[in-house]
């Protein structure tokens, strides 16, 4: 048995460690040891490439937001320039129907009060 | 041969810079105190493989945390060990629903060749796997209590009571053995 410098509780067994030593001897054999250098450095190589995979997807992605903002752009131009359209259309038709053109001329001639107009489109009676 | 220091912080720059050969030279350097770190912690070679390689991806990945002036192999050491503590982990999980099955290797484990061993194997097993690591990294390895704190992640003192602990029970288990046989 062999003391250690630091306390006495630490004794070493010159046994225990002769078969810890057998039990956890690495290999010896260099070709062995090549090959594991081999095997962590594919390993690693694999990881990399895996990488390198992903960050293709990455540049789509890229590309495909900036395709969907740009969709999104234009989809709200049209929304827009359609509802322009109808509101004008709409505009259009109150000028020229008949009806309400003939009650804005009565209103014009001073005979109805503009309640009494609203009412009259309003019920359809003219 | 081990690299002198400012050999490696060189190639450690270099990997830095993303130079895939000096990395090569980094594991070349560094792989038997790898595996003899992660041997130390789980219970055979196959895992102690399989922790070296996963602990040199990471830090591979982690090389650009690495500040150059400090000790590459300490750095090392502790990703090693907590890749094998995370295998001894996983496997304690696995080996509750099945029994292990070691895969063929063209190294063989020596305890295989005596009763004795095997049986210091077993009781080296039923060792937490701090106790187990402590014991190996500094009676077999010849690593310092300051070296496995820092390896381990734990106090200086810790490192010595495990040392105690771990010493005791196997010397116990030893002793034991010996009188049957």
């Amino acid at each position: 048995m062999t003391n250690e410098f630091r306390g006495p509780e630490l004794v070493r067994d010159d046994d225990l460690t002769r078969e810890l030593r057998s039990i956890y001897e690495a290999p010896s054999d260099a070709s062995w040891w090549a090959g594991f250098e081999q095997r962590i450095n594919a390993r690693i190589d694999a990881a990399i490439a895996a990488d390198e995979w992903w960050t293709v997807p990455d540049r789509w992605l890229r590309v495909g937001l900036m395709a969907a903002g740009f969709a999104v752009i234009v989809a709200g131009a049209v929304i827009v320039r359609s509802q322009m359209q109808v509101s004008r259309s709409m505009a259009y038709q109150t000028i020229v129907d008949p009806a309400t053109a003939d009650l804005l001329e009565v209103a014009e001639r001073g005979k109805l009060t503009e309640q009494q107009i609203r009412l009259r489109v309003l019920t359809g009676r003219h | 041969m081990a690299e002198r220091p400012a050999d490696e912080r060189a190639l450690v720059l270099a990997a830095q810079r993303g130079e895939r050969e000096a990395f090569s030279a980094l594991v070349r350097t560094h792989e038997r105190r790898a595996y003899a770190v992660a041997r130390a912690i789980v219970v055979n070679h196959e895992d102690a493989e399989d922790a070296v390689q996963e602990a040199f991806l990471h830090a591979y990945r982690a090389l650009h945390r690495f500040l150059p002036d400090q000790a590459f192999g300490a750095w090392l050491h502790r990703i090693v060990a907590n890749a094998a503590l995370d295998i001894t982990r996983r496997r304690k999980v696995r080996d509750a629903d099945e029994l292990p099955e070691t895969v063929a290797s063209p190294f063989r484990d020596p305890a295989e060749s005596s009763e004795l061993r095997q049986r210091l194997k077993d009781a080296l097993d039923s060792l937490p796997p701090r106790q187990r690591a402590v014991i190996v990294l500094h009676d077999v390895e010849g690593f310092k209590h300051a070296e496995i704190g820092v390896t381990l992640g734990i106090p200086e003192g810790t490192a010595r009571s495990d040392l105690h602990y771990a010493r005791s029970h196997l010397r116990e288990v030893l002793g034991s053995v010996r009188s049957e046989l």
